[in-house]
């Protein structure tokens, strides 16, 4: 990072930080964060596990948080957010601020879930072991004005089911938003939880969240990430995650929004039989970008990760899957799959899926695929020469590769929403399906 | 026997990768005829097929092929799917995401539009479909499966022919669609051809075995040797090479 960029940042925290809410710990863990930051300071265009994400916007944005303009209530009018899914609590927030009046909090179950700028004190610190890929989660702590504290605790009643909405609507020349959500599963607490970025207007909105979750010994989470912001919109996600023996985490995320996204994820599988299914797919189109990095890590034995990705670029789109895997000397008897494909739909697209691995023990099986080319060949002509015409055949076949992601998702009310998105989106409509 | 010409091949020869597959075939299918296709492995039947369905990677080095009066090698692979033209693939392809389903009324429409038809009626899709999965045999819940996802072999050529039962070729090509299927399924598989023989369709049957000839008795049998048809006969000609084996007509060919 520039000086010149970090002396911008703390110049405008230190300006800030008196108008920020008080309440995120006293501002305590503010002043931390920002000291952290100083230190590590902001990747570069440098900096390993870097150099596809766009940092360039960095250098003019203004890191203040947007001001909560209530005028701009109209633009994220209900109408204008997802349909409601049943069985689902959802809570909406603005530009990083909690909106009680689209929010409907009454059927999270047992959850607990508390906007973060009525915390007073005691949440949850930010995770000690965030790497050195988990800088804008600083950013993001420094400066978060609001954001959703969800603790779980174990119920027989079925898994809790949370929607969390952050809705971008604010110009980026008015001020970074900071949407933030801090996780907390209890020994066998099981939660669904949906994470939605989307932007109610084609504004270039500037977005850094971070999302930090702690899952006890067996708990179980359902993570679902949906990036669908504004056309124009700049992302810098950032997702720790923690898991404890026999935890279990399915996280599902599909990027298709944005102008230029980059999500960096770091899951630990900290005790024994700790288990993550990851599967991601990301959609370019036009000049659009998104980098996911995503590392894990095993550091107890019998742990478990199941990785893919799918990714399409089309027209000049940059899309990148770095997926790292640690296992370390202590997490004998891991198991690590990974299966990171990309699809190149444009001439002046490109793609880039790398696994790395660092394997530290003898007792470990993994498999790891990586490939990017274009569509199959032999699939192609089966459907031609069922008389498809060309361009139908070939959103079918990126509809089928997408199908591995796709399918993984759940709830069936959200899958019909994330499927219309995607069809409409890149497929003209079709989600080649019928039945009889 | 007595149809107009509906395919004439003319001294065709194709390459792949360099290497000449067919060299110099000759063959004119009429409407209404059954013909059948044997030959030694290797000796370009399938190569044959692709290059009538226009699959890319064969460079036609010289010849002609006509069908209905036209250029059949001017046309897009779907473009002659559309006129009537049905590949049954030797070895079909699984494409899981895309359904059963949605591939035979896709297929079903794209060609009712190439004749100015409307969009096939939902009822009548219905109803169409649900006959020939009786007649294939074939259980609704595959339907809904992607198209060919985790069949067995036999499952897949079934669903070939239920593929060409809906779409009610002029010319169908089928690669080897007896291969792989059991005693059973052969029977389903030449009744579904069967049922679709008429004065205004025709058949090219690529086959390694007589079997499948005794249930779907073809008008004419060829043998395809080295890339050219070496022999050319009625039925006898499938009873005479089980009896007598390849080398008998590549000796003659030789
Ligand atoms: N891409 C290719 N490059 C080089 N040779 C090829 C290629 N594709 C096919 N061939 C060769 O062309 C020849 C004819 O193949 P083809 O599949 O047409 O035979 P076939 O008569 O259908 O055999 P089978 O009875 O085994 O199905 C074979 O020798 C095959 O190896
Ligand atoms: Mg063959």
């Amino acid at each position: 990072m520039s000086t010149l960029l970090a002396d911008r940042i703390a110049a405008q925290h230190a300006s800030t930080l008196a108008a920020l809410p008080p309440q995120l710990a006293g501002g305590a863990r503010r002043r931390a964060a920002m000291a952290a930051l100083a230190t590590a300071g902001l990747p570069g265009a440098r900096d390993e596990n870097w150099k596809y994400a766009n940092l360039r916007p960095l250098e003019r944005q203004s890191f203040t948080p947007a001001p909560l303009n209530p005028g701009a209530a109209a633009a994220a009018a209900p109408a204008e957010l997802p349909q409601r899914l049943p069985g689902f609590a959802r809570d909406v927030f603005r530009d990083g601020n909690f909106a009680p009046a689209l929010s409907d909090p009454l059927e999270a179950g047992p959850a607990r879930i508390l906007p973060l700028a009525v915390f007073e004190s005691g949440s949850p610190p930010a995770p000690a072991h965030a790497g050195r890929d988990q800088r804008f989660a600083l950013l993001n702590a420094a400066f978060a004005t609001d954001g959703a504290s969800i603790a779980v605790p174990a119920t027989a009643a079925g898994p809790a089911r949370i929607e969390l909405l952050f809705v971008a609507s604010a110009a980026a020349e008015a001020g970074a938003s900071y949407p933030r959500v801090e996780l907390r599963l209890e020994p066998e607490a099981r939660l669904t939880l949906i994470e939605r970025h989307l932007g109610v207007s084609d504004g270039a909105s500037f977005v850094a969240s971070a999302v930090a979750a702690e899952l006890d010994r067996g708990a179980a989470l359902e993570h679902y990430r949906l990036q669908e912001l504004g056309a124009r919109a700049i992302l810098f996600d950032s997702l720790s995650a923690t898991l404890g023996a026999d935890a279990r985490y399915h996280l599902r995320a599909i990027g298709s929004g944005a102008l230029a996204a980059r999500s960096s994820i770091q899951v630990r599988l900290a005790g024994e039989r700790a288990g993550l299914a990851f599967a991601a797919a990301s959609l370019g189109d036009r000049q659009q970008l998104q980098d996911t990095y995503a590392a894990v890590e095993h550091l107890a034995p019998n742990t478990r990760t199941e990785e893919t990705f799918r990714g399409i670029a089309a027209g000049r789109a940059r899309i990148a899957f770095n997926g790292r895997m640690v296992v370390a000397r202590e997490a004998r008897g891991a198991d690590s799959r990974q299966s990171l494909r990309g699809l190149l739909a444009g001439a002046d697209a490109e793609i880039d899926v790398r696994p790395q691995l660092e394997i530290y023990t003898d007792e470990v099986s993994a498999s790891h695929g990586a490939t990017a080319g274009k569509l199959d060949e032999q699939m192609l002509f089966y459907l031609l020469a069922r008389g498809l015409d060309r361009e139908t055949a070939q959103r079918a076949l990126k509809w089928a590769f997408l199908g591995d992601v796709v399918a993984r998702i759940e709830p069936p009310q959200l899958r019909q929403q994330i499927e219309t998105r995607l069809a409409a989106q890149m497929l003209g409509g079709s989600t080649f399906r019928e039945f009889l | 026997m007595s149809g107009t010409p509906l395919l004439t091949i003319h001294d065709l020869t194709v390459s792949v990768g360099g290497k000449q597959i067919l060299t110099g075939l000759n063959l004119a299918v009429a409407t209404g005829e059954v013909h059948a296709i044997m030959g030694p492995n290797g000796s370009g039947k399938s190569t044959l097929a692709h290059v009538l369905a226009g699959r890319p990677g064969y460079e036609v080095t010289s010849g002609n092929i006509v069908y209905q009066g036209r250029d059949l090698l001017a046309l897009a692979p779907e473009e002659r799917a559309r006129q009537g033209l049905f590949l049954g693939f030797q070895y079909p392809v699984e494409i899981p995401g895309v359904n059963n389903v949605y591939l035979l009324k896709a297929a079903l429409n794209a060609q009712r539009k190439e004749r100015g038809l409307p969009e096939v009626d939902a009822f009548e899709f219905l109803a169409l479909v649900r006959e020939k999965m009786k007649l294939m045999q074939i259980e609704d819940s595959f339907l809904s499966r992607g198209v060919n996802e985790g069949f067995s072999g036999g499952e897949k050529k079934r669903n070939e022919i239920l593929q060409m039962l809906v779409l009610e070729p002029t010319l169908a090509v089928l690669d080897e669609t007896d291969s792989g299927l059991d005693i059973d399924a052969l029977k389903v598989v030449a009744a579904g051809v069967n049922s679709l023989r008429s004065p205004a369709r025709s058949c090219l049957l690529v086959t390694h075995y007589q079997r499948l000839l005794e249930y779907v008795v073809p008008d004419f049998v060829h043998v395809l040797v080295r890339g050219r048809i070496a022999r050319s006969g009625d039925r006898g000609l499938a009873l005479e090479l089980e009896r007598r084996g390849y080398d008998w007509v590549s000796g003659a060919a030789a």
